[in-house]
């Protein structure tokens, strides 16, 4: 994945990434009496991009995309959807969204649910009537239009959620949790379809806990934790913030921890692999020339890429504990 | 227009749920059961005053007569059709916001460049719209198989539908209200107790009215029309159905007249009726303030 180029590659295209940002929000609160579920939220999200915004269940996701779409108001500071409050309805004429619990009215048929929602976006007859069966089929749910959204399987709900969310072909797409009720093949074709809209020039805010969903599809993220942003910025950086070296020896007693301590800082002992934090990677051959010297044999020495998981349970925890 | 596009789902979803189509049979059945109601007791009623003249029986004229027991029987009837209309009204209303919020169906809808204001005018024209037409085509429905059997002409029979619509607008007003701030469930006790209370009311006020009248008993009764103008306006409805005829007669007989059970001989007061027109605006404007303060 290459975010700056996809990034640069969104703006060209979209033209709508002047200086506006599609989110930005600061200092963004929101208590229920007195249980706060965002505390301090700021962030900026440029137009073009794919954010990812990822946490535990119960970290504040939802109250902060619900803020941003006008459906819950702040308890304090500010959000801004390009540009304006989304407690305005014209705010929201630009964005799609595709809610949590992609709960819609059962009665209906998928169908008349997508030409209800086409015309609160404001689609014309003849657009409705070419868009809908187009997305539709783009979800993956062709033919089965006619048919009441009760008798739809969970999967094919959050289908039509999505259909639902890029209908009026929006300028920014606020997923939240979208492959929550898909099969593996289903969750490829949602990180296909966010891929698609990025490269439209299409802004994609996407809440989730899924790492790999966002590892595959995101620019940038943002991690939070019971209601705080506890790291952000490009994937590539969180994940190389840190850097691990596995060591692997024939055998590990104080005086091997005692020398690898002087490196850097012992992480965890597994049987005979210690693994390292250290500052940089060009220790490596000081260190292997230093264990073998002082009679260890040394099996490997193997520099750590942390994956995005380990960083999240890293903070995520660390929260928690703290 | 937003509010449309909401007003227009709402019908359609009216018509999904099979509501237009049950309402529509069982109050079939309802007028078919005045009908042939109706048309029994008119004719015993006739048969009945016929032969006491015969025997040369003291009383009111017997036209008089016969056109009081018609009017009690529409009057009964337009009774049955403003209770059923007005359970309909609050079971719209009591079902028309707060199972959209629970579901969270209404997420995904306001999200839209649809304001909550738009929303909630949309759902109410449609609804208000839809118990419109059931009134009038029911009442409709009585007044003319009362013309048909007994030619029967009521006093002003476009005001005694207005008024009923007027309830019914209050009643769709105050629920929806209540489905605004309330859980559905809570919603729909409180306004069975509301119409209920309102109903005692009218009862209370009725009996108070009578002379030589008990003015605690009429205020109270009136201060309970207030909380709830539901009552009150279908009194004043039941008023309008009274030929001109029969109020003449009334006037003359002196005092003590007639008395209509569920109903009135005296026209609404001007003050309750512009409270009664208020009130289903109150409530929305009221719904409005809670509904956008409301986090979904």
């Amino acid at each position: 994945m290459s975010p700056t180029a996809s990034a640069e590659q969104a703006g060209a295209v979209a033209g709508t990434s002047g200086e506006v940002p599609a989110i930005a929000t600061s200092g963004l609160r929101k208590a229920y009496g007195s249980r706060v579920a965002l505390h301090d939220l700021t962030l900026t999200v440029p137009a073009g991009e794919v954010f990812g915004f990822l946490g535990p269940n119960g970290a504040g996701k939802t109250t902060a995309m619900k803020i941003l779409l006008g459906l819950v108001r702040p308890s304090g500071g500010q959000a801004l959807v390009f540009g304006r409050p989304p407690a305005e309805p014209a705010a929201r004429r630009r964005v799609g969204y595709l809610p949590e619990h992609f709960r819609f009215q059962e009665w209906a048929t998928g169908a008349e649910l997508l030409d209800f929602h086409g015309r609160l976006a404001g689609l014309g007859a003849a657009e409705r009537a070419a868009r809908i069966p187009e997305l539709l089929a783009r979800v993956g749910l062709e033919g089965r239009g006619g048919e009441r959204v009760r008798r739809y399987s969970k999967g094919m709900t959050q289908r039509l959620g999505l259909a639902l969310a890029i209908l009026h072909r929006p300028d920014l797409v606020l997923l939240d949790e979208p492959t929550s009720a898909l099969d593996p093949v289903g969750r490829r074709e949602v990180r296909e379809l966010v891929r698609e809209l990025a490269g439209a020039g299409v802004t994609v805010f996407l809440n989730s806990h899924l790492l790999t969903e966002v590892e595959a599809v995101c620019d940038r993220v943002a991690i939070v934790s019971q209601g705080r942003v506890v790291a952000s910025g490009p994937l590539d950086d969180l994940a190389g913030a840190v850097t691990q070296l596995r060591v692997l020896l024939d055998r590990v007693d104080r005086a091997v921890l005692a020398l690898l301590e002087g490196h850097g800082q012992v992480a965890r002992v597994e049987g005979t692999a210690v693994t390292l934090d250290v500052d940089t990677l060009d220790l490596a051959p000081d260190l292997a020339r230093e264990l073998v010297g002082a009679g260890y044999r040394l099996y490997g020495l193997v520099p750590v890429q942390r994956s995005l998981e380990d960083i999240f349970v890293d903070l995520v925890g660390e929260v928690r504990e703290g | 227009m937003n509010l449309l596009v909401v007003a227009r789902w709402t019908l359609l979803e009216a018509r999904r749920r099979r509501l237009l189509a049950a309402g529509m049979a069982l109050s079939a059945a309802f007028v078919v059961l005045f009908a042939v109601g109706f048309a029994l007791l008119y004719h015993a009623q006739q048969r009945d005053l016929v032969s006491a003249q015969a025997q040369g029986a003291a009383g009111l004229d017997a036209s008089t007569e016969l056109l009081l027991v018609s009017t009690i029987l529409v009057v009964l009837g337009l009774y049955g059709v403003q209770f059923l209309a007005v359970l309909l009204g609050l079971f719209l209303g009591v079902a028309s916001v707060s199972p959209e919020i629970d579901s969270g169906a209404l997420h995904a809808v306001l999200a839209r460049p649809l304001s909550r204001l738009e929303y909630l005018l949309g759902r109410f024209l449609a609804l208000a719209g839809l118990l419109t037409a059931y009134v009038v085509v029911m009442s409709g429905a009585l007044l003319l198989t009362a013309r048909i059997v007994a030619g029967y002409q009521p006093g002003d029979p476009a005001k005694v539908v207005a008024l009923m619509v007027l309830q019914v607008c209050v009643l769709l007003g105050v629920s929806l209200l209540g489905s605004t701030v309330l859980p559905t469930l809570a919603n729909g006790v409180v306004m069975l107790a509301l119409f209920g209370l309102a109903w005692l009311g009218g009862i209370i006020g009725f009996v108070g009215s009578i002379p030589p009248g008990n003015e605690l008993m009429a205020n109270l009764g009136t201060a309970v029309s207030l909380l709830l103008p539901a009552d009150a306006v279908w009194r004043g409805a039941s008023y309008n159905v009274l030929p001109p005829s029969l109020l003449v007669a009334q006037s003359l007989t002196g005092d003590e007249g007639f008395a209509l059970p569920f109903g009135s001989t005296i026209p609404i007061a001007p003050a309750m009726l512009a409270w009664a027109v208020a009130y289903p605006v109150g409530c929305l404007a009221l719904a409005v303030a809670a509904f956008r303060r409301r986090d979904l």
